[in-house]
């Protein structure tokens, strides 16, 4: 059985609209506009029982409704979901036993206590034993490197640091399934790398499903086999990361370095050069029409390279590739 | 199990009881408005007896009086500040981390309400009581307090289902401060903060008696100036109506609102 089902799900949103300035407000308060916002429209996908799941794209894709429609706290428009088996709008106290939520923008540790309180408080309301509870605690604060940030306030507390005692707090009722919106939101490339390593171990060793969305292509990469990429409400891809890259990686990036100086109209035929210095150069190439084999050739054949490297363009690149290739769609009025 | 289940509101209610004695110099500091108030209603209330030439007015002296206030403004000082609350929470998105755990979401407001007023009527009632025990005597009777403490309990429920009703009108409108305005108007006025019901005409104080409002505030307050046990019974019965009533609607606005319930940010 899937972890997670979702069919034609969507979902609408009313807003009220307002012209600019005093003379806008008294309009809209003679005659109040609405318009109809179709933040997720007819999405579906599965997920499988342990599997890290990459949900991704812009801001107001419509990936934070679909992660709150998934635990229950909207109620859909249309389509049907199913969470480790539970309807999530319908059984929404059912499904909180089994799954733990981080929406990385929203603090739910108490602001004013040190997090171990909360800890305690999340064992009252996940129903555990407090014998279960010290040790889970003991082990989350193992692996998220937090021992010593519990009895501190968590007002006081570094934003990388409450991340990772947040993230550890969303696991202490061992949930199957882990829902994290934008994790590594503000955090700084240290704390991101930190807290993705530690997120992937505690996958692995307790078999919890991860579904994470960001904006942050770095959190995908580092995470997650699979991915779906949102926009407008509506998937534009899902697949293997390393198919993503595959189909989308045939620009490939060549650094190479000659031990005589280059020449001042230094060209290859098939690349095109974007930076040359005194004995290196950087150039791109597409292979469909360019093979890597032929490219190879060519810079070897022009004597004394002594060293190459092939890369691909970063994922966020390839990423906002797809987004460009996808015209915004009009909003139903 | 129901041990457990219950359990878990009362970890949530202490938990905020922690968080609301974490700043007590801020406690202690927001106690000095009753203090001043108590003052205050001392030197309005002691010439209006001396310009009436009354020792009483309408049964109560100025002792009762101001024993009677003391025990009103405690109770609004320190009701349940839920509908501001849980508007911010659905402006601010917080909700969601409300709304995805396992307990009933408005059991788990009440709780929280309860440990946020706790201390604040703690120390309202400590402040208030010291100043008016040393402006007009000791309370006319002690022998009621357990009575009264049951009424303000029962007074702090109505209280609370009122807050969650205008706190669930944010999930519509996301804007409650109107209706809060208005409530808190009428709190003023038919809940007997302003002056004692009785000091009211025959027909408005038969009229407010029997709403809510006096039924959160005056009534616990009369109460502790001349208790009774069949004043108690007969409030006991307008207080659980109105909790039955209130709790009722509360239960169907909740319902009504998930389904419309929109969030912002993300």
């Amino acid at each position: 059985m899937s972890a997670i089902s979702v069919r034609n799900l969507s979902k609408r949103f009313v807003t009220r609209q307002k012209a600019p300035g005093l003379a806008g407000s008294l309009r809209a308060l003679v005659r109040p506009e609405t318009r109809e916002v179709e933040a997720v429209r007819g999405i579906s996908f599965e997920m499988e029982p342990g599997e890290l799941l990459g949900f991704i794209g812009p801001n107001g894709a419509g990936k934070s409704t679909t992660i709150k429609i998934l635990t229950g706290i909207l109620h859909p428009s249309g389509g049907e979901a199913s969470v480790l088996g539970h309807v999530p709008w319908r059984e929404r106290r059912a499904l909180a036993y089994k799954i733990g939520t981080v929406f990385g923008q929203r603090p739910q540790l108490w602001y004013h206590l040190p997090a171990l309180d909360t800890f305690y408080l999340f064992g009252k309301i996940y129903e555990l034993d407090d014998a279960l509870v010290r040790a889970r605690v003991r082990l989350l604060a193992e692996a998220f490197e937090i021992e010593d940030l519990l009895a501190t306030p968590v007002r006081k507390l570094s934003l990388g640091q409450r991340m990772r005692c947040e993230v550890a707090a969303s696991l202490l009722h061992q949930p199957r399934l882990l829902l994290l919106d934008e994790p590594s939101i503000g955090l700084d490339v240290v704390a991101k790398q930190r807290i993705r390593d530690t997120i992937r171990r505690m996958s692995e060793q307790e078999g919890v499903g991860v579904l994470l969305t960001s904006h942050d292509a770095g959190d995908i990469e580092a995470l997650c086999r699979r991915v779906i990429i949102v926009n407008h409400g509506q998937i534009v891809y899902q697949d293997k990361v390393s198919a993503l890259k595959r189909a989308h990686l045939t620009t490939k990036l060549v650094e190479v370095r000659y031990a005589e100086a280059l020449p001042d109209d230094f060209a290859v035929p098939g690349a095109e050069l974007l930076k040359a210095g005194r004995y290196g150069a950087k150039l791109r190439f597409d292979t469909r029409t360019t093979p890597a084999e032929a490219l190879v050739a060519r810079l070897a054949a022009m004597g004394g390279l002594v060293d190459i490297t092939i890369t691909d363009p970063s994922l966020e690149e390839v990423i906002r590739a797809i987004y460009e290739a996808q015209a915004p769609v009009e909003v139903a009025a | 199990m129901i041990g457990r289940k219950l359990a878990k509101y009362g970890a949530v209610f202490t938990t905020q009881l922690q968080s609301a004695a974490a700043y007590p110099l801020d406690l202690a500091a927001r106690s000095l408005s009753i203090v001043l108030f108590m003052v205050v209603f001392f030197g309005l209330w002691r010439a209006t007896f001396a310009a009436q030439g009354a020792t009483s007015i309408a049964g109560l002296s100025l002792r009762d009086t101001l024993w009677y206030l003391m025990l009103a403004e405690t109770i609004v000082l320190s009701r349940p500040r839920m509908a501001q609350q849980i508007a911010a929470q659905v402006r601010d998105g917080s909700i969601a981390y409300l709304l995805n755990k396992p307990y009933s979401f408005l059991l788990y407001q009440a709780a929280f309400s309860l440990g946020d007023s706790a201390l604040r009527m703690l120390f309202n009632g400590l402040a208030g009581g010291a100043v008016v025990w040393l402006l007009v005597g000791p309370p006319p009777a002690i022998w009621g307090l357990p009575l009264v403490l049951v009424a303000m309990a029962l007074g702090w429920m109505i209280d609370f289902c009122v807050a969650a009703l205008l706190g669930l009108t944010a999930f519509f409108s996301e804007e409650v401060t109107a209706f809060e305005w208005i409530y808190n108007k009428l709190l003023f006025l038919l809940g007997g903060l302003l002056i004692p019901l009785d000091f009211f005409p025959e027909w408005l104080q038969r009229v407010a008696k029997a709403l809510p409002f006096a039924a959160a505030i005056y009534g616990p307050a009369r109460l502790f100036v001349s208790p009774s046990i069949s004043a108690f019974a007969g409030l006991l019965a307008i207080q659980v109506g109105w909790i039955c009533g209130l709790g009722l609607l509360v239960a169907l606005a909740y319902r009504q609102g998930t389904a419309h319930l929109s969030i912002n940010g993300g």
